[in-house]
């Protein structure tokens, strides 16, 4: 009744402790003690504090006796340090800190812990089964820790709990109920696996909020895997067996339940894997190193590694078929730009282009009609017997059928022979040609140009038979052979330069090799 | 072993002489993987002087832009001069041979671990005296041999880094590898001195001397217009002055460069002195530096191939290549370098204390950033490329062609953006997990998948077209690089967290897209007479500020989380402004 009487004055606004505790926030209570669990803000220190506040009539000698009992559990705890239990800041009693008028028996001031609700935290769904074991351990180690130093924390209620924003269970507020035993912290470690696994408190004195454990006809308690199929055996039969009062197999420590954990943790990560991609990505608690799911993840990943690697393959054959079919289109498309060759070319490219024209009308046989249609060679390479470089993957562009583009030997600072004797195209035919004439459309006037024969493409210059010579004047020079000749490899060499001291080169945009008819 | 590798896992990834050295004497064709060398993350002793620490950080930001400008300024400069051809190509390899040869030789120790061990020996009895004297009288010896060896090979080198098919002038760049390969001694030795200072606590004249070199090299390229010749024309030699200022003027810029710290680090009071002989702490590293060796190794292996079919391309190939990866990586040097600085610190506590879930999350907060932040920009890269290729490098004797190339290049290439910058966060996240083998694994991947597209390119595409294949073959294999290192991040930590990024990157990709198209509208809006290279510009600067600000834009709209404390942060400049 007394109780009851009271609780007006326990609202959000209210003051507690003389007036130095404002009332925030109620966030449960436990019954069993007539424990009210509120968040409150220290007037003095301006900070944020948990006040578990035994309500009760002070004048009722038992009620006060039992509020004094836990009362100076809770201050003996204020002397253990673990961050998995909120450091007691302050132990308030009537006469100390409370008037009797306050209605209370006691206040248990401890340090508040940002979190979340473990109610809320199962209200919409259970826990992930490893997640839970996990934060289980959290709670178990201060547990072990305490029981070591012969404290019991009380921690047997769902609403003293929290969970912490880096995942640990906390006791948030603490006072352990006055005959609280340490198999009741060890009992509680199970039930709130129970309450994460399957959102059910197993214990009595529960919370209204929380729906209680079914039990089997039989009193006992329904495992947690015939509620929630996803929790693995493991942790199930862990939990059953710390709840229950242990005829066989009972787990009653706080280190055993440790060593269980970390073994029903291990399984557990083993079960979650083949669920994994179903899993909702937010969930923060699965990234804690996997143990043995290693091997299986290493295959996927040489798996993902070889479809990349394709897939990039493609990527990249695809991308350059772009690149060609743009860059092909392009040149119609944008501005004159001819890629291929600095501008000074241009104008020879433009020339020779007008000249392609005439080309066409020749090959039909027009100029006295002595010669056949142009013979295309079956190779063309630059033929350089005493020295290197002179543009050797150009060569085709002398063959191409098209005179913008040009085969164009070095820049030398000297007219030829200086450095060596010359430099040539060399045309490889599969057929012997009966070559008569020789047309060379280009923009190089002053080029002396020799036809020669050769027996092989790599011939020293001196076992090649020259046939022909003519020094290129116009875009378009016909070089007529003495006599028609015989050959399958056909030279057409530079023997001097286009252009002056100090800059020399020359320049092929089209050779057509012309047979006798 | 606990010992050296903690100290690892905090001083292995900032690869703090890296600093400066990327910023100087051409630019090492792309580092394939090996990290971008950035930023003075050099935090040698995190705990001590914390608050100088943070105002050098600040001057020494200053330092590094003011390098980066000037690096990127006689690029441009000689592109202007000397044009994206033959000349240029050829100096771009020479130029890299000392790079190449000082990374293999001292990079990767140095780095993994005689850093670490640099900043431990300060707590000697003698203050790491005679551990510095060892390491600088190794160092000399190495880099002396590994000068003269290689000066005496540079045909050969030249032939291995060239194909000499193409068009590129063997000849040429043999000269100039003759007269810049000596410059390897003081290139080296500036690495390990501005350690050795670094470890001491003094961080300027490191970050300044890359301004030094590069103001050298302006000098240089200046005297270079002004005299005389075309050393492409044969036959060349070299005693050609165009080819012997360059030359010499680069060689006495990287020598500038190393003495330059030689007052800074005699008035720190350390005397030098021969001493030789072995530390006996350099073994314990010994696995751990021969992964990074084999990192190296490997990306060298790559960029050797690379060089070799851009030789064998037409002309300009390994000039507008090294630019346009220049360009490529400037906005992950500004902005993904800033964010890895900001996140590196928590990231190597976090991975130091075992807490994956919070590397994790670091990990994740840093790609969805740099998604965010990256995105957008490679998509206006993508647009607007060609149209900074004109604007830079279009103009003095440089043509409108080449420069248009470049940007192509740039412009295929601009996807592997992001790519890229999630490659560097990943791979200092292994590191910051005392992983060096993982790394070197992707980077074997990475190069086993990049030589045969190279030759792909090659094969496909006509010439003048190979630098475009190769540059998108550079950012393809990035993806690769990417998507492992995603995937092995996830073997050893579990979920990370992707989908997150990869809703980021949905939501990105979407506004980059509309932002894309909003400038390619745009640039059909500028008029043609304007001329290429002023169209160019306002292309350019029109392109950059519709594209970016549609693509913010939507962002915006679509309220995306992580775009929050940037909006922030700009409504208070602007409200400030």
């Amino acid at each position: 009744m007394g109780t009851r009487a009271q609780r007006g004055a326990l609202a959000p606004g209210g003051v507690v402790g003389d007036g130095r505790y404002r009332l925030l926030a109620q966030f449960g209570i436990d019954e069993r003690a007539g424990a009210h669990l509120w968040r409150a803000r220290d007037g003095q220190l301006r900070r944020d504090v948990a006040l578990t506040m035994l309500v009760g009539d002070p004048a009722d000698p038992e009620a006060a006796l039992l509020g004094r009992r836990t009362l100076e559990r809770a201050a003996h705890a204020a002397t253990f340090e673990h961050p998995g239990v909120a450091r007691v800041l302050d132990v308030l009693s009537l006469g100390s800190g409370i008037s009797s008028s306050e209605g209370l028996l006691g206040i248990v001031v401890a340090e508040w812990t940002k979190g979340t609700d473990l109610i809320d935290l199962v209200a919409e769904r259970p826990v992930e089964p490893g997640a839970a074991a996990r934060m289980v351990r959290a709670l178990a180690e201060s547990v072990d820790q305490a029981h070591q130093s012969g404290l019991v924390l009380g921690i047997d209620h769902p609403q003293r709990l929290r969970l912490t924003p880096d995942g640990r269970l906390r006791l948030a507020f603490p006072g352990p109920l006055p005959d609280a035993t340490l198999r009741d912290d060890v009992k509680a470690l199970g039930s709130v696996l129970y309450l994460l696994l399957t959102g059910r408190w197993a214990l009595p004195g529960g919370p209204p909020a929380l729906p209680p454990a079914p039990k089997s006809p039989t009193g006992r308690i329904v495992p947690a895997k015939s509620l929630q199929p996803r929790v693995p055996q493991e942790l199930s039969a862990l939990s059953v067996r710390t709840i229950e009062d242990g005829d066989h197999g009972g787990i009653r420590t706080s280190a055993a339940i440790l060593r269980a954990l970390d073994q029903a943790a291990e399984a557990a990560e083993r079960a979650k894997q083949p669920a994994e991609p179903a899993e909702p990505d937010g969930s923060v608690w699965t990234t804690k190193k996997p143990s043995k799911d290693r091997a299986r993840r290493r295959k996927l990943a040489l798996g993902v590694t070889a479809l990349v690697c394709a897939a990039v393959a493609v990527l990249a054959w695809l991308g350059m078929m772009a690149i060609n079919f743009f860059q092909d289109d392009g040149d119609t498309s944008g501005p004159p730009v001819n890629l291929a060759e600095p501008t000074a070319e241009q104008q020879a490219g433009q020339n020779g282009g007008q000249n392609g024209g005439d080309d066409g009308s020749d090959g039909n046989g027009n100029q006295q009609g002595q010669t056949g249609r142009p013979v295309q060679p079956s190779e063309i390479t630059v033929y350089n017997p005493e020295g290197e470089g002179d543009s050797p993957e150009d060569a085709p562009k002398a063959t191409d059928g098209d005179p913008s583009t040009v085969w164009r030997t070095d820049l030398y600072k000297q007219q030829l022979p200086a450095l060596k004797r010359g430099v040539g195209l060399l045309a490889t035919f599969d057929r012997p040609i009966d070559l008569s004439k020789v047309r060379v459309v280009a923009d190089s006037p002053g080029t002396e140009v020799q036809i020669r024969t050769a027996d092989s493409p790599d011939a020293a210059l001196d076992d090649t038979e020259v046939v022909g010579q003519g020094k290129l004047d116009g875009v378009n020079t016909m070089i007529s052979l003495d006599r028609p000749v015989e050959s399958t490899h056909v030279v057409v060499w530079v023997k001097a330069l286009s252009g002056q001291e100090p800059e020399f080169t020359s320049e092929f945009g089209e050779v057509k090799f012309l047979p006798s008819a | 072993m606990q010992g050296p590798y903690d100290e690892l896992a905090t001083q292995m990834m900032p690869r703090i002489l890296d600093g400066p050295r990327h910023t100087d004497i051409g630019e090492r064709i792309p580092p394939v993987g090996v990290d971008d060398r950035a930023e003075p993350e050099a935090e040698p002793k995190p705990a001590a002087k914390k608050q100088s620490l943070a105002k050098a950080t600040g001057r020494m930001a200053i330092a590094t832009m003011t390098s980066r400008i000037t690096g990127f300024l006689w690029k441009v400069l000689l592109a202007w001069v000397a044009t994206l051809g033959v000349l240029y190509d050829s100096f771009t390899v020479a130029n890299t041979m000392p790079l190449i040869i000082n990374e293999l030789l001292l990079g990767g120790v140095l780095t993994s671990v005689v850093v670490p061990l640099l900043v431990r020996s300060q707590d000697d009895p003698d203050g790491g005296e005679s551990y510095t004297q060892r390491l600088i009288t190794m160092a000399i010896t190495i880099l002396g041999i590994g000068t003269i060896v290689s000066t005496a090979a540079a045909p050969w080198l030249t032939s291995l880094l060239m194909d000499d098919s193409g068009a590129a002038n063997p000849q040429l760049a043999t000269w100039f590898a003759y007269l810049l390969l000596p410059g390897l001694l003081f290139y080296g030795l500036f690495a390990v001195l501005s350690a050795v200072l670094n470890a001491k606590q003094i961080f300027g004249p490191a970050q300044w001397a890359p301004v030094i070199n590069n103001l050298v090299i302006i000098v240089t390229i200046i005297a270079f217009a002004l005299v005389p010749g075309d050393p492409t024309i044969v036959p060349t030699s070299m005693t050609d002055p165009q080819v012997l200022v360059l030359g010499l003027g680069v060689l006495s810029a990287m020598t500038a460069q190393a003495l330059f710290l030689v007052p800074a680090l005699r008035s720190s009071g350390f005397r030098f002195k021969w001493n030789f002989g072995l530390d006996e702490r350099l073994k314990e590293f010994g696995g751990l530096a021969a992964w990074i060796l084999g990192y190296v190794v490997v990306s060298q292996i790559g960029m050797v191939i690379n060089t070799r079919v851009l030789t064998a391309g037409a002309a300009g190939g390994a000039s507008i290549y090294s630019n346009a990866w220049l360009l490529f990586q400037l906005p992950y040097g500004v902005i993904g370098v800033s964010l890895l600085t900001a996140l590196m610190p928590k990231m190597s506590r976090a991975a130091a204390d075992g807490d994956h879930r919070r590397l994790v999350g670091d990990l994740s907060y840093g790609s969805r950033l740099t998604t965010l932040m990256l995105l957008p920009v490679s998509a206006v890269m993508a647009v607007a490329g060609t149209s900074i290729g004109v604007a830079l490098f279009a103009l003095g004797k440089g043509s409108v062609e080449d420069a248009e190339r470049l940007g192509q290049a740039l412009a295929v290439s601009a996807f592997g953006l992001l790519p890229y910058a999630l490659v560097m966060l990943q791979m200092r996240v292994f590191y910051a997990m005392k992983d060096s083998r993982t790394p070197t694994l992707i980077m074997v991947v990475m190069t086993a998948v990049k030589i045969p597209l190279l030759y792909l390119a090659q094969a496909l595409l006509s010439p003048t077209h190979v630098v475009l294949g190769v540059m998108m073959v550079n950012s393809l294999v990035f993806v690769v690089g990417a998507v492992l290192g995603q995937v092995w991040l996830w073997v050893k930590l579990g979920n990370l967290r992707s989908k997150r990024v990869v809703g980021v990157i949905l939501f990105t990709v979407v506004a980059s897209v509309l932002g894309a198209a909003a400038a390619a509208a745009t640039g059909m809006l500028v008029p043609d007479f304007l001329g290429a290279i002023g169209g160019a510009w306002v292309t350019l600067v029109l392109q950059g500020i519709v594209g970016l600000g549609v693509s913010f834009g939507v962002l915006m709209a679509l309220k995306v989380d992580e775009l929050t404390p940037v909006t922030r942060r700009v409504t208070r400049l602007l409200k400030r402004g």
